[in-house]
């Protein structure tokens, strides 16, 4: 009986020994916790990014604590009011992001000096109604068209430069009988909007004097130029694989990678997916639609890193963030994780051949965010849920016309969005 | 001898453990769920007591209230098509089974009607979305992509999922028949269908009004296989959202939605209302005039 409780003792005593040392390991090294809704990049993180950064700054060390991407909005607030949170948020771009801002959650950045070295507009996605800057900007994606360069090759196709070119090019596939010209489906409504409208549609609203009209309520989405990127983009569906009502996104990614059909209208961060079956893929940007051929681009600002306005670690996340707005990150970052594009203003080299080739897209073509994100979706009903849902109607039926799928998104836009009414 | 008030500290102390994790997992959240939707955390001054405006803003605004609608009938459909297939399938079954024409077959088809009530919902979406894929399935019509063909679909490939629950349920209690009133029944010459109708069903009356109302009750909880299929926000144009899939997009938000906690709470609470006044009402009304014959 002695002798266990002498057993029991020391164990204490150790235990005891181990949790002192313990605490005094965590004197020297801060640990800071980053919240993230990107799960898949645990591995990224975990590995490659933190181990560079702590190798440069032992005395902090830093935490990737990813939340499931569907749950990352309702955790995040729900750790925040209650007073806790990740040290780190990632923040939302735009309306999210707004949100969050008026409700105090992040440190101010405006007087942090080294995101000075990014453009307003990489910043714009993360800036509160006065315009004031309130996370790092991390990474964009970009939009475009996937093509399969053997089918190319074989039907004697060039990439289309202009709309007209592209309507002519998925013309020829389909009358090769052989490949469905474009790997598309309605299943899922979010990349109708994302990879599909809002991706051929800035060459027709022009860009960011489109949106911005929109923003300032001197433009409608019933004007002729949105319309017109309406009908464009329901042109679409003679080329689209049959049943494509009921196709997923994985569907459409595995028809392009088997190969029987010749497009992919996807987004940059789906790099590693189409390429997995070694398939020869290209890249082309959206054709332009105007006779001077001039080419918009869709570039999202997708991550951005912030400090939780009420962490004891403010100064460690500082640093940390110092170090996110370095070449040498952004440069590991997008290498790490290929289709992510660096926001800061120096150049950066892309070692995947496609990642770069996405890149060349940007030389000479207007950048712009996608359409409904920024203010427009602060309200009921969102304009961007609307757009997936109406989107979907106009792609899968005939109750909608591109006329009548633009009226209705007004009318639904009209109902709050002031500057509209 | 035991004493009463000793019996009484036992029984006491036996529920106890039971009761407290019942109270901190089920009650707690559920009343704390209820609580925080007459509040709103919409402002940076905290959580503040705003009564019934979040059930005044779901019932009332435009869009919201049309979603809610849409999404109760929906969960309607989706509760009725199960009523009308799910159920007396799983009777159909049941009797079936215990007929005594399978003969010794009858272990391997209860097994195999059972197995796919045991599969996951993620892998029964996975495999029923591709046998109707009409790029590689066999159904070329884009019957999830159609308004008036996705729910009735889904709610089928629920059904073929959890036929085996009515069957089972209602199959033990068909073997709970005494074996002697069937036989007197087959002496005076009544026929299968007769004694099936006439004496079986009767007495297991009460069973099949149970499976009734938890067929409800499921289906008003559904979620998963719908957001296994489609996601949080059901298309096409909201024809496949039900009342969970409603509070999941309304609570957690989405990439470009912030997340509506208190709406949220709103949402659940009118749900487990709708599921609490009918199972009320059921059990109130119907199920106490079932007979349960004394056999």
């Amino acid at each position: 009986m002695r002798l266990k409780h002498a057993c029991i003792k020391g164990a204490l005593v150790s235990l005891g020994a181990v949790l002192m040392a313990g605490s005094a390991l965590a004197a020297d090294a801060v640990t800071i916790k980053l919240g993230s809704w990107r799960t898949e990049d645990i591995a990224v993180w975990q590995d490659k990014l933190l181990p560079a950064f702590e190798k440069e700054h032992p005395e902090i060390k830093v935490e990737f604590a990813p939340i499931n991407t569907n749950e990352y909005n309702a955790a995040i607030q729900s750790q925040i009011e209650a007073g806790a949170g990740p040290d780190l948020l990632t923040c939302r771009p735009f309306d999210v992001n707004r949100e969050w801002i008026r409700r105090g959650y992040f440190e101010p950045l405006k007087d942090f000096s080294p995101i000075k070295d990014f453009s307003d507009t990489s910043k714009a996605a993360w800036t509160d109604g006065k315009g004031e800057p309130f996370c790092l900007p991390v990474a964009a994606v970009l939009a475009g068209f996937y093509y399969n360069v053997d089918i190319f090759k074989e039907l004697g196709l060039q990439p289309p430069k202009t709309a007209d070119e592209f309507t002519a090019v998925l013309q020829k596939i389909k009358d090769s009988g052989k490949y469905t010209p474009l790997a598309y489906g309605s299943a899922d409504s979010w990349q109708l909007a994302y990879n599909g409208l809002y991706n051929i549609g800035p060459a027709y609203w022009k860009g960011e004097e489109g949106r911005q009209g929109l923003l300032d309520g001197k433009k409608k989405l019933t004007d002729p130029d949105f319309v017109a990127a309406f009908k464009a983009f329901a042109a679409w569906k003679p080329f689209m694989p049959d049943g494509q009502a009921s196709l997923q996104y994985a569907d459409m990614t595995q028809l392009f990678t088997i190969g029987r059909a010749a497009i992919l209208p996807d987004g940059s961060w789906d790099i590693n997916q189409v390429t997995a079956t070694g398939l020869n893929v290209g890249v082309f940007g959206p054709p332009s639609a105007t006779a001077d051929g001039k080419r918009y681009l869709q570039e999202m600002p997708d991550m951005a890193i912030g400090i939780n306005a009420t962490s004891k670690h403010k100064d460690a996340a500082k640093v940390f963030l110092t170090w996110l707005a370095s070449p040498s990150f952004q440069e590991l970052y997008v290498n790490e994780a290929p289709g992510f594009f660096s926001m800061g203003s120096k150049p950066v080299a892309y070692k995947n051949e496609l990642a770069q080739k996405f890149a060349d897209q940007k030389k000479g073509a207007e950048l712009t965010p996608r359409l409904a994100l920024d203010r427009l979706s602060a309200g009921n009903p969102p304009l961007d849920d609307e757009t997936w849902r109406v989107l979907q109607v106009m792609m899968t039926s005939d109750k909608l016309t591109p006329d009548a799928a633009a009226a209705e998104l007004q009318k639904g836009l009209d109902s709050w969005y002031k500057p509209q009414k | 001898m035991i004493r009463p008030t000793t019996a009484r500290i036992s029984l006491a102390l036996f529920v106890l453990p039971a009761l407290t994790i019942y109270i901190a997992f089920a009650v707690l959240p559920l009343a704390l769920s209820i609580l925080m939707s007459f509040f709103s955390t919409k402002d940076t001054a905290g959580r503040v007591f705003v009564g019934l405006q979040n059930y005044y803003y779901l019932f009332t605004h435009p869009v919201t209230s049309a979603r809610f609608w849409n999404a109760l009938l929906n969960n309607i459909e989706y509760f009725a098509i199960h009523l009308i297939v799910e159920v007396p399938i799983g009777l159909l079954l049941a009797g079936l089974l215990t007929s005594g024409l399978l003969r010794r077959s009858e272990g391997i088809y209860r097994t195999l009607l059972f197995i796919p009530a045991t599969l996951s919902v993620v892998i029964v979406g996975f495999i029923w979305r591709l046998i109707i894929n009409p790029l590689w399935g066999f159904v070329h019509f884009p019957l999830l992509g159609n308004e008036m063909t996705a729910l009735p679909v889904i709610s089928l490939m629920s059904v073929w999922q959890y036929v085996g629950i009515p069957m089972i349920f209602l199959y033990s209690a068909l073997l709970a028949v005494p074996e002697d009133i069937v036989e007197a029944a087959r002496i005076d010459g009544a026929s299968n269908w007769r004694i099936f109708w006439g004496i079986k069903f009767p007495l297991i009356a009460p069973q099949f009004g149970l499976i009734v109302i938890l067929t409800y009750i499921w289906t008003f909880n559904g979620f998963d296989l719908i957001f296994a299929l489609n996601g949080s926000a059901p298309g096409p144009n909201y024809s496949t959202d039900i009342l969970g899939t409603l509070f999941y997009r309304t609570f957690f938000g989405s990439s470009g939605q912030v997340a509506d906690i208190d709406l949220g709470a709103t949402v659940a609470t009118v749900i487990f209302t709708i599921i609490l006044v009918v199972t009320a009402v059921y059990f109130w009304l119907v199920q106490r005039r079932l007979k349960t014959y004394q056999i």
